[in-house]
């Protein structure tokens, strides 16, 4: 008896270590490209890391340990940066996720909506053609955009021109999106003025992310039982009636996660907005990430670069989880029947 | 409370002709049952009512109101969907107030009507509930509800117990019937099934491939089907038909199939003395075919042999699966019958419950 309980309990520890010697490589080859360089980043960012430390590392004797002053320099405007203030990169960020995710979303249902009208010709047409967006290279859109918004050839001055002909005036039209820094809409959002670079990226990036809300939207229409909206019509709901109470909170359980996507996506739109504005003008367009970037590519401090990439990372994951909850708190509606 | 009527309506989806010259009158606070199999047309019927079709010619009458061209919220109905098309966001509370609320109906009137409608079906205690936290019956009881509380001229009803389980079904129809005593309103209700017809309607019309095929009270359409297809929807087990020719001779009437001959009793003859040689149909119900030695006194009774094929014990009353020659039928029998499967019997046809339809027609001949 006791001899037999001795070794199931044997059994029991090594079954118990056998997990682990089956994830060890994971987690080796995970340490070696994740958590060594996660490590390393926290501590150079407290240090004047730059380009001439980087054959030594940090062995090299140069390097100092200077504390917070890198974070500090950073929250204080203190960077021998132009036009760099943290706070206002920050607020930009958030605004334009938002103002994105508030175009993108009610863009997408309504879309959706009417694409979803029974009897429309060529349905599926419609519906292949505004998944295209989503599959061109971010670096192209961007490319095309840009020239789109030139002052001299683009087309969007052109069209502005033949507008302004419809109304009586010839006068050819020279927008300088990507260049005037006066706000169109003085003291539109406090503490970060929107140029006109920011409307640009608003319409560009709005033929891009639509398709994918609509396509979530379309998705979940066709979930939506017909008799509930006969039951409505019925019930006396006019269509707009109908739209507000059955559609829109039946297409919630699918839209908000969406939104949150949207957001994170926004928020973190490195490609299409390096492409484009590259942050300008005056750093107005510049978001932490693509501002992150500059900090190591251009100007080559890696120590600062390594601050504002902690800061970042604390910013994403207080989004993160404020957007999980949001996520977690949509219930899904079972249906009736 | 308003009478409905149905006026040389037809609907055609492109080329398939739904409904054909459909004429149906039904009276104020009556409860009319559309029953027919699947794809008959009664759902459609409803729906043109409802006004969730549009009709393709005819006139569909509220009261004296034409309402062709009338919105379905303008038609003061109330329907009941088969899959209850609760909104799912919506608690039951605010289910059943959504159309007075449209309807911009006082709080308190919301209020009243809604409790009132609550403490009839006996979901009171539901009402902070979401529809998916109820089950089928309650999902039900709150549809009705909803129908309720809006006081409609017409309720109508789409196949609304079908996703029910067959003991709450006997219990919703009680109930549903019990409502309409209740509310005193047209009732107009869509059903496959015959025993829900007979149960609740004050009139019945049987439907058929978009026609209409015999309108009348259920016990009328039991004894006097129109004809075939009526004569086997409505009953169950359904009635037993047999290919027959009606044989007369020295003023007696035949009916004689390939395995058996019976006679038609001198009283009842008098439509069939002219219709020698005629092909027909014979038909007779379950329960009036009998086991000899339970049979009732004082019919005429006409002995026919048979083989038991099949027998089936429900306690109160026996199922015998008969054959005679290649007809196979089926009698409900004493439950005190002794026969069993194999054995050769006769049984006695209660001749003064017959039904002869003519074999091309497929109409009753009476």
């Amino acid at each position: 008896m006791a001899i037999s309980k001795s070794t199931q309990k044997a059994r029991k520890k090594r079954q118990s270590n056998l997990p682990y010697l089956y994830l060890l490589p994971a987690f080796l080859i995970m340490g070696v490209i994740t958590f060594y360089p996660l490590i390393y980043q926290v501590i150079i960012s407290f240090t004047n890391f730059e380009s001439k430390h980087l054959l030594l590392g940090l062995r090299s004797p140069e390097l100092e340990f200077i504390g917070f002053k890198n974070y500090i320099d950073i929250f204080t405007a203190a960077l021998p940066v132009e036009n760099f203030n943290f706070f206002r990169v920050l607020t930009f960020n958030f605004w334009w996720a938002i103002s994105n995710v508030f175009l993108h979303v009610p863009a997408g249902v309504l879309i959706a909506t009417l694409l979803n009208t029974e009897g429309l010709w060529l349905k599926k047409i419609y519906r292949a053609a505004y998944i295209l967006p989503v599959v061109v290279p971010p670096l192209v859109v961007a490319t095309v955009w840009t020239n789109i918004f030139d002052e001299r050839y683009g087309a969007m001055n052109q069209l502005l021109a033949i507008i302004g002909g419809f109304f009586g005036n010839p006068d050819p039209v020279y927008i300088r999106w990507f260049e005037d820094v006066k706000p169109p809409i003085p003291g539109f959002l406090p503490g970060a003025p929107l140029t006109l670079a920011y409307y640009a990226m608003m319409i560009a990036n709005f033929w891009l992310g639509w398709p994918f809300m609509s396509v979530v939207a379309t998705g979940a229409l066709q979930s939506i039982p017909k008799d509930l909206y006969e039951a409505a019509s019925i019930d006396g709901a006019t269509g707009s009636q109908q739209f507000w109470n059955i559609t829109v909170p039946l297409l919630r359980p699918a839209m908000i996660p969406a939104a949150v996507y949207g957001f994170t996506l926004s928020f973190n739109l490195f490609n299409f907005v390096f492409f484009m504005t590259g942050g300008g003008p005056a750093r107005s367009t510049e978001l932490l990430v693509t501002f992150a970037y500059n900090l190591v590519r251009n100007l080559r401090w890696y120590g600062v670069a390594a601050a504002f990439a902690v800061i970042i990372f604390i910013v994403a994951l207080i989004v993160f989880l404020i957007t999980n909850r949001i996520t977690r708190a949509t219930q899904n509606y079972q249906e009736a029947g | 409370m308003a009478s409905v009527t149905f006026q040389n309506v037809f609907k055609k989806f492109g080329d398939l002709e739904i409904i054909k010259n459909l004429n149906i009158h039904v009276e104020d606070k009556e409860f009319l049952v559309l029953v027919g199999p699947s794809g008959c047309g009664k759902t459609t019927a409803l729906r043109l009512l409802a006004g969730l079709e549009e009709i393709t010619d005819g006139e569909i009458k509220i009261g004296e109101r034409v309402v062709n061209d009338v919105a379905p919220k303008d038609r003061d109905i109330a329907m009941v969907f088969q899959s209850y098309a609760l909104y799912p966001h919506l608690s039951v509370y605010d289910n059943m107030a959504f159309g007075l609320k449209l309807r911009k109906t006082p709080k308190e009137e919301i209020k009243k009507r809604v409790n009132d409608a609550a403490e009839i079906l006996d979901i009171t205690h539901l009402l902070d509930r979401k529809p998916r936290q109820l089950s089928g019956g309650q999902r039900q009881r709150v549809a009705v509800g909803r129908a309720i509380v809006r006081e409609p001229k017409v309720f109508l009803f789409d196949e609304p117990l079908s996703n029910l389980d067959a003991k709450l079904r006997v219990q919703m129809r009680a109930e549903i019937s019990k409502l309409h005593q209740r509310l005193q309103t047209t009732f107009i209700y869509v059903t496959h099934d015959q025993t829900e017809a007979m149960t609740m309607a004050s009139r019945i019309a049987v439907i058929n491939k978009g026609l209409l095929q015999q309108l009348d009270t259920p016990q009328a359409l039991y004894d006097k089907p129109n004809n075939l297809f009526v004569a086997g929807f409505i009953g169950s087990p359904a009635m037993n038909f047999f290919s027959a020719t009606l044989n007369v001779s020295d003023g007696k009437v035949l009916v004689e199939t390939d395995s058996f001959k019976v006679q038609i009793p001198e009283a009842l003859s008098a439509p069939y003395k002219n219709l020698g040689g005629k092909n027909i149909i014979f038909g007779i119900r379950p329960e009036n075919i009998h086991d000899p030695e339970f049979a009732p006194p004082n019919i005429h009774g006409e002995k026919v042999s048979v083989k038991v094929d099949v027998t089936e014990l429900m306690g109160n009353e026996t199922f015998l699966y008969l054959m005679s020659g290649k007809n196979t039928f089926i009698a409900r029998v004493d439950p005190r019958s002794k026969k069993r499967v194999g054995d050769d019997m006769q049984v006695i046809f209660d001749m003064d419950k017959f039904h002869i339809f003519d074999a091309s027609t497929e109409e009753a001949v009476r």
